[in-house]
């Protein structure tokens, strides 16, 4: 459905993404993870047609669409500051987007977010949460053939957020929709991706399903995207675990140096032989442990 | 490799530049037919060198003044009422502020011509703005010294962080002060003729009237370029280093400080008002009740000169905002037409005046009406460009419509252009005011027949009749103050 080869963009000012492909399939809910300047929202911008790359090309539903402009590409885009109309309702804002306005089909798709009471709302008369929910449908009226969302929840609050975001997949799901979803939130990656790229410095460097990507790393860039990261250095190389990969039994010695409660959870610091780490397990400041590290990734020093 | 596609096409097209150079063309010819006759006499060169002081002088005693002003009108949390108030100063042409301020300091006895007065007029009339410009650059600068205090730094120390980051802002709006003065027509022709006060915008109006000069153009044109070289390294000057900050933190106002804002802003405007209604409304020699408003708007000159004005000033608001939003979508050209417009508009308009009648004086178009709108069109385009540049997020509204599927001109029509709205209707009120009580480029320009308000108001002077100047002072004032509703409320 979206395909890119070797797409290339750099910007005078640095910044940019370097020879990306990427194929996703018709249906998939495809996330892109990495940090701010990474290039995520860039390759958004090339495939909405809002960027034109400097080198490679773009594909959407098996035709070329490298030239042409955002118009006729057929996208749907939620942007991260919404851009909503503010001169127009939320229905106007369906009707004006859709190829063949149809009330009928417009009222349909707010009563499917729960906006059909909201339908002749201005955006400055709804909340965050209704905003974004109309840049959503919106985004969907026009039939997109692949739904671009770049970090959609990010001004939104947490509770809201993590509402927003199921709704979102299920929505996405139900239509068979296919989506290029950013974000940098490894959280929000698990919870919504069939799959998961990892970006860094305008590189596409690891697609994998989230649990594959979680677990086996192809780099320490990649290790990091997700987060909760023990980095410790020996020998020229950097040994990587996450918090949750240490469990107690094994033959490594640490030493509980501060316990912490987070969420329900214990986090634990201590000092191992390569120095000190956090670990997700139950233990009180002084006491001695035996730990298992499964797995502990080894990656050339940076 | 990729082909751009005609969408996104730069353009990069010659013809651009060459509306810039056509443009800039008024002030090529001032340079080409000024430049032999520099320096000048020895009067000019006095003048130029008062012009330099009076301008100098006055935009420091202004800034001063507004810098006062800023401070109160922040600690105090001063409303859009108030400072509406204040702002109607700057509304009211200078030249109407001169006669108020002279009539009303008349009846206390004080003669206020020459510089003094001049002085005088400027800062009353020029606080306001140097206000506008200051405001903003204030609150981050309280701020700062806010963020100071809490630090345990106070007293005279607590300066040091206030006062160094003001220093740029108050050179910017010192330059646009600067300009403002220099290029002044109205105060000192009211205020400065009649004491022989010449600056360089009343030498060259002399200059161009003189029955015994040998070469009035030429002559013109040279005190035209000495105004642009006065003015050039101000405009060169730039805006950089202004302060930026989201949200200053800021003690709460205090409603104390709002008390002198107040009586200033309502000084300043009684200062104007009631010597001009103490002129239009009561007979001088028997103090009794006699307005003058249906003798001064019967005089031919002034019936001539309101129909005029208006008409120039209609259809130059009109026009320009149709240029500005036809040229909206291709912010390109904008900026490379803009750069020449900006110039027109900062620079004192007796260089476009001169300029325009030496470019045009052998064609049809000189001594018609239709010279003054092409002066008006030129002189104020950069504000109705710089008024549509407003509307903050338009270009990413109508990306985010194309994105979805609506071409370039549909999404400029559905949604670019409504969200200009606001921006076009406060352009027009801000336009509009200046066009219709416009005096520097209609003194120079008019055409015999199809004199202006703004002229048929000096006409008035000139000829003796204070009163009725007075009267059309204040229509022109209510006229003025339409500008105020133009305030964008988005």
């Amino acid at each position: 459905m979206v395909r890119l080869e070797g797409v290339a963009k750099r910007f005078p000012g640095g910044g940019g993404v370097l020879g990306v492909d990427l194929e996703v399939g018709e249906g998939e809910v495809f996330v892109l993870l990495g940090a701010s300047g990474s290039g995520k929202t860039t390759l958004l911008h090339l495939v909405a047609g809002l960027h034109l790359p400097d080198a490679g090309r773009v594909f959407l539903g098996g035709k070329e669409v490298t030239h042409l402009p955002p118009e006729r590409r057929q996208v749907g885009y939620v942007f991260q500051d919404q851009a909503l109309w503010p001169h127009l309702t939320a229905l106007d804002h369906l009707l004006l987007v859709m190829p063949k306005p149809d009330r009928k089909e417009a009222l349909g798709l707010l009563e499917r977010v729960g906006l059909l009471d909201h339908a002749h709302k201005r955006p400055h008369q709804l909340s965050g949460g209704q905003r974004q929910r109309v840049a959503l449908v919106r985004a969907l009226a026009r039939r997109p053939q692949v739904l671009l969302l770049d970090e959609p929840y990010s001004a939104l609050d947490p509770v809201l957020r993590e509402e927003l975001r199921l709704e979102v997949r299920t929505l996405l799901k139900e239509q068979g929709t296919t989506a290029l979803h950013v974000t940098h939130d490894p959280e929000e990656a698990m919870l919504l991706a069939d799959r998961v790229g990892v970006m860094s410095q305008g590189r596409l460097l690891q697609v994998g399903s989230p649990k594959e990507v979680y677990l086996h790393p192809n780099s320490l860039e990649s290790f990091l995207a997700f987060g909760r990261a023990n980095l410790l250095r020996r020998d020229g190389e950097v040994l990587a675990f996450r918090q949750e990969w240490a469990s107690p039994g094994g033959s490594l010695i640490a030493e509980v140096l501060e316990r912490r409660e987070l969420r329900g959870e214990v986090l634990c610091r201590v000092r191992l032989e390569w120095g000190e780490a956090w670990v997700r397990l139950e233990a009180r400041p002084g006491e001695r442990l035996h730990l298992k590290i499964d797995p502990l990734l080894h990656f050339p020093a940076p | 490799m990729t082909h751009n596609p005609p969408f996104a096409r730069a353009p990069v097209a010659a013809w651009p530049w060459l509306l810039a150079g056509l443009l800039a063309l008024p002030l090529l010819a001032l340079f080409l037919r000024g430049f032999p006759a520099l320096p000048g006499t020895a009067k000019d060169l006095d003048v130029v060198l008062t012009s330099l002081l009076l301008a100098t002088a006055g935009s420091l005693i202004t800034l001063a003044l507004a810098l006062g002003l800023a401070v109160l009108g922040v600690l105090g949390g001063v409303g859009r009422t108030l400072e509406a108030l204040l702002l109607l100063g700057y509304l009211v042409p200078p030249f109407v502020t001169s006669i108020g301020v002279l009539y009303s300091l008349q009846a206390f006895g004080v003669r206020i011509y020459g510089v003094p007065g001049i002085l005088l007029a400027w800062a009353l009339h020029y606080a306001p703005l140097a206000y506008l410009l200051l405001k903003p650059q204030v609150r981050v600068a309280l701020g700062l010294l806010a963020a100071a205090r809490v630090h345990g730094v106070g007293g005279a120390k607590a300066l040091q962080v206030f006062l160094p980051p003001l220093l740029p802002p108050l050179l910017v709006a010192g330059g646009t002060l600067y300009l403002a003065l220099l290029g002044n027509f109205g105060v000192p022709a009211v205020l400065g003729l009649p004491e022989r006060v010449y600056v360089l915008p009343t030498l060259a109006y002399a200059r161009l009237l003189s029955p015994t000069a040998q070469d009035p153009l030429g002559e013109a044109a040279a005190l035209g370029l000495w105004l642009g070289l006065l003015a050039l390294p101000v405009v060169l000057l730039g805006r950089a280093g202004l302060l930026e900050a989201k949200e200053p933190l800021l003690p709460p106002a205090r409603p104390a400080y709002r008390l002198p804002f107040a009586l200033y802003a309502l000084l300043a405007l009684l200062l104007v008002l009631l010597g001009l209604l103490r002129e239009a409304l009561l007979n001088p020699y028997t103090g009794a009740w006699d307005p003058v408003f249906a003798r001064a708007l019967d005089l031919p000159l002034v019936q001539k000169g309101l129909r005029n004005s208006l008409l120039l000033a209609l259809g130059a608001t009109l026009l320009l905002l149709l240029l500005a939003l036809a040229l909206r979508p291709f912010p390109g050209l904008l900026r490379r037409v803009r750069g020449v417009l900006d110039l027109h508009y900062l620079l004192p308009g007796t260089l476009l005046g001169v300029g325009l009648i030496l470019l045009l004086a052998p064609t049809p178009l000189y001594a018609t009406p239709w010279l003054l709108l092409l002066a008006y069109l030129l002189n104020f385009a950069a504000l109705a460009l710089r008024a549509l540049e407003g509307g903050l997020g338009v270009e990413g509204a109508v990306l985010a419509g194309r994105v979805h599927g609506l071409g370039r001109l549909r999404a400029w029509l559905r949604i670019g252009y409504p969200l200009l709205l606001p921006s076009a209707f406060a352009g027009a009120f801000l336009i509009f005011p200046l066009a219709f009580a416009e005096i520097t480029l209609s003194a120079l320009l008019y055409a015999p027949g199809a004199e202006t308000i703004g002229v048929a108001v000096l006409s008035a002077i000139n000829g003796g009749l204070y009163r009725e100047a007075s009267a059309l002072g204040l229509v022109l004032m209510a006229f003025s103050a339409l500008a105020l509703l133009g305030r964008p409320r988005w």
